[in-house]
């Protein structure tokens, strides 16, 4: 049999981790600003653990890049080297020894994954000092809020986009991976906060519930851009992609994609969502739904990620 | 800019004695490798980090499953005009030379492996022992001494040759014509147009028979060409999800209808 020409960059398990914690992060942040906007007073539970969540789950990420790059100056390269050579890529940006190309979904993330760092830290620490009885900075949470939540939409998506600008055949004519994994981290966002609430107990009034159905919302737009993902792959023809999109959907990982990412992860939560009985009976039920959208928010990129790297 | 250079790989005169093979790993000081069992003379199945050259073997069979024809082809780093492997590279480690060619930084690149699976061709490797990617460099060292690269001043049968890309465009169209009237009608070059795919391949080929006959693609296409439109689509999924997130958070309290 040809071996076929392309080789693959292998990343481990690890990568998933921090695009899984990386779509959180930014999923709770955008839920937390947008609660926050509309009205910071009812939802403050929403906004404090949302913020929270987004802290805790971008933390990591650095930390999960330097072990995989194995030498921890190594991830400064990504934004700045001593040395910039001159012709690095299309519309490459130097500025002394920084470095911004646009056209690299990993440089490109590296520096948005800073800079939410940099807001998730400032929101988290607002919400802390005022749970502490300190004076809430309104207006500081606003702009922290909205501008960090650029970075979140940008943290949760680019690893799609990042995925999309290779040769793997199962990406490079695929176009909706960057949607997917911002629907994911939406729904999965939701469903940490919810998760937590659940546990926590003592959410006043309608919060928990609106929250899920964001959440379900999150889970529609997650299966039309999946469904959207599997549609543009299958009609872009050539052999290899063929083979690729086998392998992801019948092939060996076939099992977890339709039992993690579809049934587990997007199914049964809506269908529990849609029944009422999330909203009628104990929390249990908003705490398992949660889980089961979490597992399947992490089914959905590693199966995604593992068949193309594989095939 | 200086004159671009480039290589013109002729798979009509390619023999397969994979001297070039041999020069490359020679003057790079590249080690030794476990051989590689492919089902044919090719070793390795891929460029490897100790294998910057490799020329690949194709037994084309007849409908009896009899081998009709060898195809040998040399194959090496394109340097594309448009690289992927380039504009992939976050650290900037992945440049262009003066002369056109396409370098990786060793002590800049960070070993994240984007630009190994961003290669339309396979062509980039991963170090294990370095922690870094690695490829051909048209023998950096060589070329900015007036040498040119190993595997051409190896190559017996003159199949590899080297020089600025302007006049090897000429020789490689004369050499297609005189196949053609040798009667190689599926004579074609592949990579030579500048205004073609990737903006031409400075390491460009004359094969025999279609692209894939030699395994390479039709149509290589710079991935980062995606960049714009799944971006535009994550934005609208962005807009949509946001625009939920109002609708959901909003209205009047005390109840939580869907
Ligand atoms: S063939 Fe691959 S490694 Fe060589 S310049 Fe083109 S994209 Fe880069
Ligand atoms: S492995 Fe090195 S050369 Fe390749 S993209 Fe990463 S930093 Fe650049």
């Amino acid at each position: 049999m040809e071996p076929g020409l392309l080789k693959s960059a292998d990343w481990p398990a690890l990568i998933d981790v921090y695009f899984f914690l990386g779509g959180i992060a930014g999923g709770a942040f955008v839920i937390a600003t947008i609660a926050n906007l509309l009205d910071g007073e009812r939802y403050r539970d929403v906004v404090r653990i949302g913020y929270y969540i987004a802290f805790l789950a971008v933390t990591p990420g650095p930390i999960l890049l330097t072990v995989d790059l194995g030498v921890p100056t190594r991830f400064l390269h990504m934004l700045m080297v001593s040395k910039p050579s001159l012709a690095i890529g299309m519309d490459a940006v130097t500025v002394g020894p920084f470095h911004l190309k646009p056209f690299s979904p990993m440089n490109a993330g590296a520096w948005a994954l800073l800079g939410f760092s940099l807001f998730a830290f400032l929101a988290a620490l607002d919400v802390f000092l005022e749970h502490r009885g300190g004076r809430s900075m309104r207006t500081l949470r606003v702009v922290v809020g909205v501008i960090g939540g650029f970075f979140a939409f940008f943290l949760a998506a680019y690893p799609g986009v990042l995925l999309g600008a290779t040769a793997r055949p199962l990406f490079v004519g695929a176009h909706w991976l960057g949607a997917l994994f911002l629907a994911v981290g939406a729904s999965t966002g939701g469903a940490a906060i919810a998760l937590v609430l659940s546990v926590l107990g003592g959410q006043r009034g309608d919060a928990l519930a609106r929250l899920m159905r964001f959440t379900a919302f999150a889970l529609i737009v997650q299966l039309a851009a999946l469904a959207l993902f599997v549609l543009t792959v299958s009609t872009t023809g050539s052999a290899g992609i063929a083979r690729a999109l086998a392998q992801l959907i019948a092939g060996s990982y076939g099992v977890p994609f339709w039992l993690g990412a579809v049934v587990i992860g997007i199914v049964v939560p809506l269908a529990l969502q849609f029944a009422g009985v999330v909203r009628k009976t104990a929390p249990a039920i908003t705490a398992l739904m949660s889980l089961l959208i979490l597992v399947g928010g992490f089914a959905v990129k590693y199966v995604i990620i593992a068949a193309g790297q594989a095939t | 800019m200086a004159r671009t250079l480039a290589m013109f790989t002729d798979v009509s005169l390619c023999i397969g004695c994979r001297a070039c093979q041999v020069a490359c790993k020679q003057w790079n000081q590249l080690a030794p490798e476990e051989p590689e069992w492919t089902g044919t003379y090719q070793n390795h199945h891929h460029f490897t980090d100790k294998s910057y050259r490799l020329v690949r073997f194709f037994e084309e069979t007849d409908d009896k499953g009899q081998i009709k024809q060898w195809h040998m082809m040399s194959d090496v780093c394109k340097h594309c005009a448009q690289a992927g492997c380039l504009e992939a590279c976050p650290t900037g480690a992945i440049y262009r030379t003066e002369y056109g060619t396409v370098n990786i930084n060793q002590d800049i690149c960070n070993g994240c492996r984007y630009c190994v699976s961003a290669c339309p061709f396979g062509v980039v490797a991963f170090n294990h022992d370095t922690g870094t990617a690695t490829k051909c460099t048209f023998c950096n060292d060589r070329i900015h001494n007036g040498l040119g690269p190993a595997c051409a001043k190896a190559c017996p049968t003159q199949s590899i040759k080297f020089g600025f890309r302007d006049d090897l465009a000429v020789v490689a169209k004369k050499r297609i014509d005189e196949l053609k009237t040798l009667g190689y009608k599926d004579a074609q070059l592949y990579g030579e147009d500048s205004s073609g795919d990737l903006g031409g391949l400075n390491a460009f080929f004359l094969l025999l028979g279609k692209p894939s006959v030699y395994g390479l693609p039709e149509k290589p296409k710079l991935p980062q060409r995606n960049v714009v439109v799944d971006s535009l689509l994550s934005i609208g999924s962005a807009l949509v999800v946001a625009l939920g997130g109002l609708v959901a958070f909003r209205g009047r309290g005390g109840q939580g209808g869907a």
